[in-house]
């Protein structure tokens, strides 16, 4: 067998290898994915505590009601989104295991605090909408 | 021409895949341009420093930062290397991210001089958590100081979530051309793998391919916040050369401060 065979061979294996990875990695499952609706007034957010399901991911509306611009962080959700004034913005999060999540405000990062509470339970469904996503 | 024709064929293959819903078949072109990348990284010739810093594919709106990176090669009777590079970056629109940079090396009379220029576009093509991963896109361009030598860079970053673990992956293609170079096309590949421990605490594990060069090491990074969008960003690496060619060692530092 010539070495150009030989390698040719090994190179496909290395291409089915990684592809097969990375197929696994991102298996494409085409779910509802719920919406959960924040509302930010007066530096404050509404609910400060919002409950989400465990292991899905799920879309965070978040409406800035004021007339200042705030930036949504959160470590441990591993997020950092810019809230316009008047305008909604989304963050997607998850999935995530059981367990508190704390977000805040960079800008008033006293008043501004809320957490997402991640449940093993199944909740019910606030809002649906459609598939727009792949997980 | 050759530059663009070059260019366009990496355009054409990158931007005909839907990174947004991608299908089964299309998960083969990315393992065949990752496997390409990892194959071609390997004959191109050596001329260069891969290791650097591995770039994640987000961009904030209204985000300015300065930067700072050092990058320390030592091989054994080889040679003795320095770099610095100090840049000045600022978001243009909620998904694009402007760099200027100036490089800094140190020379064979041990004297520290300004090397070349460059700016760089990072491009967050995908809003983080939307898809089963996070893709973003980096064009550079770069010239010597005191050369016509000139370098064009783009790729493409990727970022995917696992838990409290972060995978990135960088995959660029870079044509380089000038008086004093030869004209050639060669590929890089940076990978990290990063648990998110502590904010200001980040253990990873960085690898490097191109060039001839296989490096490997750990990494620690990390972030401090201060009032509004300010924040300390701060890395470290140290990245040894795993296959015959690339036995020295190299120590990557960076801080970068937004505002």
């Amino acid at each position: 067998m010539s070495k150009t065979l030989t390698r040719s061979k090994s190179l496909s294996k290395a291409q089915l290898i990684i592809s097969y990875i990375l197929l696994m990695v991102s298996y494409n499952v085409s779910a509802q994915r719920q919406e959960f609706s924040v509302t930010l007034k007066d530096h404050l957010f509404y609910p400060a505590e919002i409950s989400i399901p465990a292991n899905k991911k799920v879309k965070l509306v978040i409406d800035n009601q004021d007339d200042s611009i705030e930036e949504f962080d959160s470590f441990s959700l591993n997020r950092e989104k810019v809230l316009f004034p008047k305008q909604k913005s989304t963050i997607y999060i998850g999935p995530l295991s059981p367990g508190r999540y704390d977000f805040f405000g960079e800008y008033h990062p006293n008043s501004a605090r809320g957490v997402i509470i991640v449940s093993g339970v199944e909740l019910a469904k606030p809002v649906v909408k459609g598939a727009d996503n792949a997980n | 021409m050759f530059t663009f024709i070059r260019l366009n064929f990496l355009s054409y293959n990158l931007f005909s895949f839907n990174f947004f819903n991608p299908k089964p078949g299309n998960y083969v072109l990315i393992g065949s341009f990752l496997s390409a990348v990892l194959i071609f990284s390997n004959t191109a010739l050596a001329d260069g420093i891969v290791v650097d810093k591995v770039y994640h594919p987000y961009v904030l709106p209204n985000e300015r930062e300065v930067e700072w990176r050092m990058l320390a090669q030592r091989e054994n009777g080889v040679s003795n290397d320095l770099a610095q590079r100090f840049a000045y970056g600022q978001s243009v629109t909620d998904n694009l991210m402007l760099e200027f940079y100036v490089l800094g090396e140190r020379d064979s009379n041990d004297n520290f001089t300004l090397s070349a220029y460059e700016i760089e576009a990072r491009w967050m093509m995908t809003e983080q958590g939307q898809y089963w991963a996070d893709w973003g896109m980096l064009f550079e361009v770069e010239k010597e100081h005191q050369e016509n030598n000139w370098e064009v860079t783009s790729g493409v970053i990727m970022e995917k979530e696992f838990g409290r673990t972060s995978l990135t992956l960088n995959a660029f293609l870079i044509y380089e051309w000038g008086d004093t170079i030869e004209d050639e096309m060669e590929t890089e590949f940076r990978l990290q793998y990063r648990f998110r421990h502590l904010e200001q605490f980040q253990p990873a594990i960085e690898v490097y391919s191109g060039e001839n060069y296989l490096g490997i090491g750990p990494a620690f990074m990390g972030v401090q916040r201060f009032s509004g969008q300010k924040q300390l960003k701060w890395e470290a690496a140290f990245i040894t050369g795993i296959n015959s060619e690339s036995q020295g060692h190299i120590l990557r530092l960076a801080i970068e401060y937004e505002f």
